[in-house]
């Protein structure tokens, strides 16, 4: 079920991406495709146990599994600095495009 | 020698930022990297003796280095030392040499590692140091180029991302040695990944814009060493899984006839040579177990092409049959033409003969084609009327004294294939290329339409390719 809803939010935003004429709200469908996918991480992460992972000698539980939990923090911080380098893009672009519709972008710059 | 090779690897991220705070001594610095990778690479072909390096435990970073990295290693430090030379009398900025630096890095760190996370980390670098200096100009379509560049790497590497996770999930380990337990959608979706990244087949048709638009020092650097970054994993996984060769000779076989087929229509020079990087990434993949060598002539070609490109007075191979070139340009793009087109005495003879003998036999057809493409498109080169004056900067000459020296000397490496039989065979191919470019590619004046190359379409091409990749793995589970 839960997986369910994360493969969605990842075809949301792809769908987002192709669909959307505005090149700004396609960087913001990327971010919800990139939110799905780091659940996903999250998700797999706590598939053997919820337990914070942090060894205690009193508490013999489940416990979830640090390492995608670890993994998917870098992937975090990569896209969190690729968006900023695109919105600083799209602000140098929208000094000449107001409008941001990437099919007129595309056309006043493809040669 | 674990050591050294985990210095080699951090060198280029110190010394980038470092040329940051010291812009003074920018293209020192980014010359010592390249220099010590060109070294680096020697060592790893001295000792013969591949090495694994995992550290921390099962699910931290792999590298494996090996001679097949070494060529690649070489390759990217040989463009580089090329492209710094070049940039020598240009203004550039501290900043640029910054990038170069930390391009040339992650490149490296994307040919040693072997767990699917680190190269995660090694191909969104390379995104973002390529997206800052596509857009080094500043210019509106510098930025729409870049943008749209990184645009499609992120989405790409998102699917990657998802790939990965499934393969963890099967293994608890990310190594690539772990694709064969993981189910037909983890590899689906990795490939697909990887494919765009390295501008295979028609999820590679983000490339020629990309290349065409950027400064040549940029084009070369691209076209010549970043791509191999997203082919080499797919050549990794080939050797190591015998199941995924043949999905890999195939994807081959179809860019090299897609990108030559574009190449040989088109009129313009560095889109030309865009698409024909397509048609060499396709080469390389054929003979997924000598493709070092031939990753290694091509990016000391097309960079040599792309340099050469620059410094001619009109971007149209129409304009320039008009106007007469410096002959000395001349000479130099002839050689390089030469070489590409597999002619003896250089290196990419060798390269093409290593390749041609490493082909299975339903490959065999179709690669003769696409070498004859090859001819043909080069040949736009070769018959440019020369005699003309135009100034080159001497850094253009040192460059080229760089390249075109590496592709002589490279030609001594692969001597075994100078007999009667392996000589005559391009020898045919060349001359039947000129025949046909003077009797029926010179007149025809074809444009192909752009439409596969829109942004909207490259995305939605991603879906088919994703569909195909499945249907693809899933043939081969059922076997």
């Amino acid at each position: 079920m839960l997986e369910a809803c994360v493969f969605a939010t990842i075809m949301c935003g792809f769908f987002g991406i192709i669909a959307k004429k505005n090149l700004f709200m396609k960087i913001i469908s990327m971010d919800v495709m990139s939110t799905g996918v780091i659940s996903y991480y999250v998700l797999i992460a706590s598939l053997n146990g919820l337990f914070t992972p942090i060894i205690d000698d009193t508490k013999d539980v489940a416990y979830a599994d640090p390492v995608p939990q670890a993994v998917i923090l870098t992937a975090i911080v990569i896209g969190f600095s690729i968006q900023a380098l695109m919105l600083v893009g799209v602000m140098k672009l929208s000094q000449n495009n107001p409008t941001l519709e990437h099919h007129k972008v595309e056309k006043n710059n493809t040669p | 020698m674990n050591h050294i090779t985990i210095a080699c690897i951090i060198l280029p991220f110190f010394m980038g930022f470092s040329a940051y705070l010291l812009p003074k001594v920018a293209r020192f610095f980014a010359l010592l990297v390249a220099v010590v990778s060109t070294g680096y690479a020697f060592k790893i072909f001295l000792d013969q003796s591949p090495i694994t390096l995992e550290l921390l435990d099962n699910f931290g970073v792999t590298l494996m280095v090996d001679e097949f990295s070494a060529y690649f290693i070489l390759t990217n430090a040989l463009v580089m030392i090329a492209v710094i030379l070049y940039c020598q009398d240009s203004d550039k900025s501290a900043f640029f040499y910054t990038q170069l630096i930390i391009l040339h890095g992650s490149v490296n760190a994307a040919f040693v590692c072997a767990d699917f996370i680190s190269l995660y980390v090694a191909l969104e670098v390379i995104s973002i140091a390529s997206f800052l200096l596509i857009t080094y100009p500043r210019t509106e379509r510098s930025i729409w180029v870049g943008l749209r560049y990184l645009f499609i790497s992120n989405t790409t590497m998102l699917f990657y991302l998802v790939g990965t996770a499934l393969v963890y999930q099967a293994n608890y380990s990310f190594s690539f040695a772990g694709l064969t337990n993981a189910p037909p959608e983890a590899i689906a979706f990795i490939f697909l990944g990887l494919l765009t990244k390295g501008g295979i087949f028609v999820s590679g048709l983000w490339l020629p814009l990309t290349h065409s638009e950027s400064q040549s020092p940029v084009s070369a650097m691209l076209s010549g060493a970043v791509v191999k970054a997203g082919v080499f994993p797919l050549m990794r996984c080939a050797l190591m899984m015998e199941e995924l060769d043949p999905i890999v000779r195939m994807f081959g076989v179809g860019t090299a006839l897609l990108g030559v087929f574009f190449a040989v229509f088109e009129k313009d020079t560095k889109r030309m040579l865009a698409f024909h990087t397509i048609s060499q990434l396709g080469f390389i993949l054929a003979a997924p177990l000598v493709g070092g060598f031939y990753a290694l002539t091509h990016g000391l070609v097309k960079s040599a092409l792309f340099l050469i490109a620059g410094s001619l007075p009109s971007r149209s191979f129409k304009e320039l049959n008009y106007h007469p070139i410096n002959t000395a340009v001349w000479i130099a793009a002839a050689i390089a033409s030469f070489s590409i087109s597999g002619f003896p005495l250089l290196a990419g003879y060798g390269a093409k003969i290593l390749t041609t003998k490493n082909l299975l036999d339903w490959q065999v057809i179709a690669m003769n084609v696409a070498a004859l493409g090859t001819a043909i498109s080069f040949a736009k080169f070769i018959f440019l009327p020369h005699g003309g004056k135009t100034d080159v900067k001497p850094g253009f000459w040192r460059a080229m004294v760089l390249l075109l020296g590496g592709l002589i000397t490279a030609n001594v490496l692969y001597y075994q294939a100078y007999t009667i039989e392996n000589t005559t065979k391009p020898l045919i191919t060349i001359a039947a290329g000129w025949l046909a470019y003077n009797l029926i590619f010179k007149r025809l004046a074809i444009k192909l339409p752009r439409v596969m190359e829109e942004f909207e379409h490259l995305i939605g091409v991603m879906t088919l390719m994703l569909m195909s990749l499945f249907w693809m793995v899933m043939q081969w589970w059922a076997i």
